[in-house]
């Protein structure tokens, strides 16, 4: 599903070079629900970015569903973030005068569906996350776990390959946190789809069946379960 | 697909003291822009309509060797056998009319004046039975009474009078030259007092029958010029063009009101520029306010623009959403600009602007002498309304294309 191959990434912060990624190799097979762990500024964001086509590689090249996705042009990037990626942010980044619903839809408008469907496949997926009767409030009127479940919904209901999540459950408290894990986890097992998510929480590392730690932008180890 | 308006209109709701204060700014440069060009077509107008009425006509017959000088108000450039003229004018059916101006020295004496003096003038003959065909003194009377033919009475303008103490029934003196050079006297008498649209009437106008002019000045049927009345419409070219043969035949210019009024149409190219120029810095405040606004709206909205764009939202689509939440801007403020400066307008056209004691303080340029017009003009408001929205598009186009060259990480990491 997902080959990253001899992937190195270089930062300027100033006049300094940070070596975000140092030649990293991973596979990823379809429908795992895999962890990226580690420290800040391990370089689990920046794995995360190449994988999601919104950072470029200086070395090394990405494959994702037999797509060489690190040559393609911008456009074509944007087209394939469209068609095949959903992203969790760690600070939801809903759209705050949209309604849930339309949050979610936002993600099927872009796809340019009809509006029947856009319409039927949101509400089964706010069902699905447990949102049926918070489709009309605002994310001004739900809490953060809410808002992260309209981000769950968001980037599942085009039924794409691979979600990313970067540090999904940071701005949670650990029982909310807990419960948007159990979500994705069950949506990867209902759906099969590829769960990659990045984190420093222990606890959301005992959630993944596969947990591959990253140090100073090499991994380190790559534990299965 | 409505989905970018309706989220561009969530969005100017979502900032709307913003949105009000933006679209604000726009509507007060647009309704300064329909009332600046509104006075100034009115002034133009009215200038234009009170140069013709009192001082050139449509257009003047002149000795070739005239206009070169008409500074010094010479007399022996004359235009001969002008009744004759005339005649073959009124036969075409062209009103038209002789005028003699001429340079003299007024003195005043004290008792009936308040002190004595003396004062350069230009005077002028005029044709009292006639000169109401080209021009319109004799409905601007304000006290005593028109000229009579043959006598030695004189009009004066008010502010003229005003400023000499000047009265109807007292007497002065021109001193000037005739036509071959002679030092002359004429005695008259103040008959009446004009007061005109045209402040060049009241600041200078000395008006004096023709007739009396001639005898005195040994001019018999000469004049300095002969005047026409011609229609202010598409006909008046035409015509124009048809009486040029006459005055070739006749060896004399035609000069029309553009040449003979040149001090105030250059006048009013320049004032023209000049409000062009507070009109530009109007609307670069306006635009400057826009651009400002969205700069914010756009660098507020930095990681959810790294979001829509995550999610595989063109940046074409992104653009499209930020100016269309410009335009509606300034369709908002471009509408209530219009609409203000709608109402406002009407009291202008109605009522005016009363600048009379401007105008007799001092010399603007405008033939206006006391209240100044606004004019209706639909090509006004509609071109107001397409600039003020037009330009909301445009001057949000840059601060989005800042945004939109920001990496999506960055944009994401945004704070």
């Amino acid at each position: 599903m997902i080959n990253i191959t001899g992937v190195k990434k270089t930062y300027k912060a100033g006049d300094t070079e940070v070596k975000a990624l140092r030649g990293v190799d991973l596979v990823i097979d379809k429908g795992e629900f895999i962890s990226i762990a580690g420290p800040s500024g391990s370089g689990k964001t920046t794995l995360l970015n190449l994988i999601g086509c919104i950072d470029a590689v200086d070395e090394g090249e990405i494959l994702i569903d037999g797509e060489e996705v690190t040559s393609l042009k911008k456009e074509d990037k944007t087209t394939f973030r469209r068609n095949k990626l959903g992203f969790i942010f760690q600070s939801y980044n809903l759209i705050p005068v949209l309604t849930a619903f339309e949050n979610v839809a936002f993600s099927l408008q872009l796809l340019g569906l009809k509006d029947k469907e856009i319409k039927d496949r949101t509400m089964e997926i706010l069902r699905e996350v447990g949102l049926e009767g918070m489709e009309h409030r605002r994310p001004a009127k739900l809490s953060g776990g809410q808002q992260q479940r309209v981000a769950v919904a968001r980037a599942l209901v085009k039924n794409p390959l691979i979600v990313l999540a970067d540090e999904p459950t940071a701005n949670l408290d650990s029982h909310t946190g807990e419960e948007i894990l159990k979500l994705m986890k069950e949506m990867n097992e209902k759906h099969g789809t590829t769960f990659v998510f990045s984190t420093h929480d222990k606890m959301v590392m005992d959630y993944a069946n596969r947990l591959v730690y990253i140090h100073d932008g090499e991994f380190t180890s790559d534990e299965r379960r | 697909m409505t989905f970018l308006p309706r989220m561009a209109v969530k969005n100017l709701f979502r900032y709307g003291r913003r949105t009000i204060i933006t679209a604000s700014a726009i509507a007060f440069g647009i309704m300064c822009f329909i009332l600046i060009d509104s006075l100034l077509k009115g002034l133009d107008e009215d200038s234009q309509r009170n140069l013709i009425w009192y001082e050139t006509g449509s257009a003047g017959f002149f000795h070739p060797e005239y206009w070169e000088d008409r500074a010094m108000l010479p007399l022996d450039r004359p235009v001969d056998s002008s009744e004759n003229l005339v005649a073959q004018l009124r036969a075409r059916n062209v009103k038209a009319v002789s005028r003699i101006d001429f340079a003299g020295d007024m003195i005043v004496y004290k008792d009936p004046f308040p002190e004595d003096g003396n004062l350069q003038v230009k005077v002028t003959g005029i044709d009292v039975e006639h000169d109401s065909d080209v021009f319109r003194l004799k409905d601007n009377v304000a006290s005593g009474r028109y000229l009579e033919a043959g006598e030695d009475g004189v009009l004066m303008g008010q502010w003229l009078a005003k400023d000499l103490g000047a009265e109807v029934g007292y007497p002065l003196t021109i001193v000037t030259r005739t036509f071959d050079g002679y030092f002359q006297t004429m005695d008259l008498e103040i008959v009446g007092i004009l007061e005109s649209d045209n402040p060049v009437v009241n600041r200078y106008g000395m008006y004096v029958p023709l007739d009396t002019v001639r005898y005195a000045l040994d001019m018999d049927d000469y004049a300095t010029g002969v005047y026409v009345s011609l229609p202010r419409d598409s006909r008046e070219a035409a015509m124009l063009a048809e009486l040029q043969p006459l005055a070739a035949d006749a060896g004399l210019d035609l000069l029309d009101w553009r040449i003979l009024g040149a001090d105030y149409v250059d006048l009013a190219a320049a004032k023209r520029s000049g409000s062009s120029s507070v009109l530009f810095l109007v609307f670069l405040i306006a635009a400057v306010g826009i651009s400002n606004t969205i700069l914010m709206s756009v660098f507020e909205r930095i990681r959810e623009l790294g979001m829509m764009r995550a999610m595989g939202m063109k940046n074409k689509s992104i653009r499209n959403l930020f100016l269309m939440e410009a335009a509606g801007i300034g369709f908002t403020g471009s509408l209530g600009g219009v609409i203000l400066g709608a109402l406002v307008n009407l009291f202008l056209v109605n009522k005016g602007i009363d600048y009379s004691e401007t105008m007799e303080s001092g010399d603007m340029g405008y033939r206006i002498s006391a209240i100044a017009y606004g004019t209706w003009d639909p090509t006004t408001f509609i071109t107001a309304f397409v600039i003020g929205t037009v330009m909301a598009v445009l001057v949000a186009w840059l601060p989005t294309r800042r945004a939109l060259k920001l990496d999506i990480p960055v944009c994401l990491r945004y704070n």
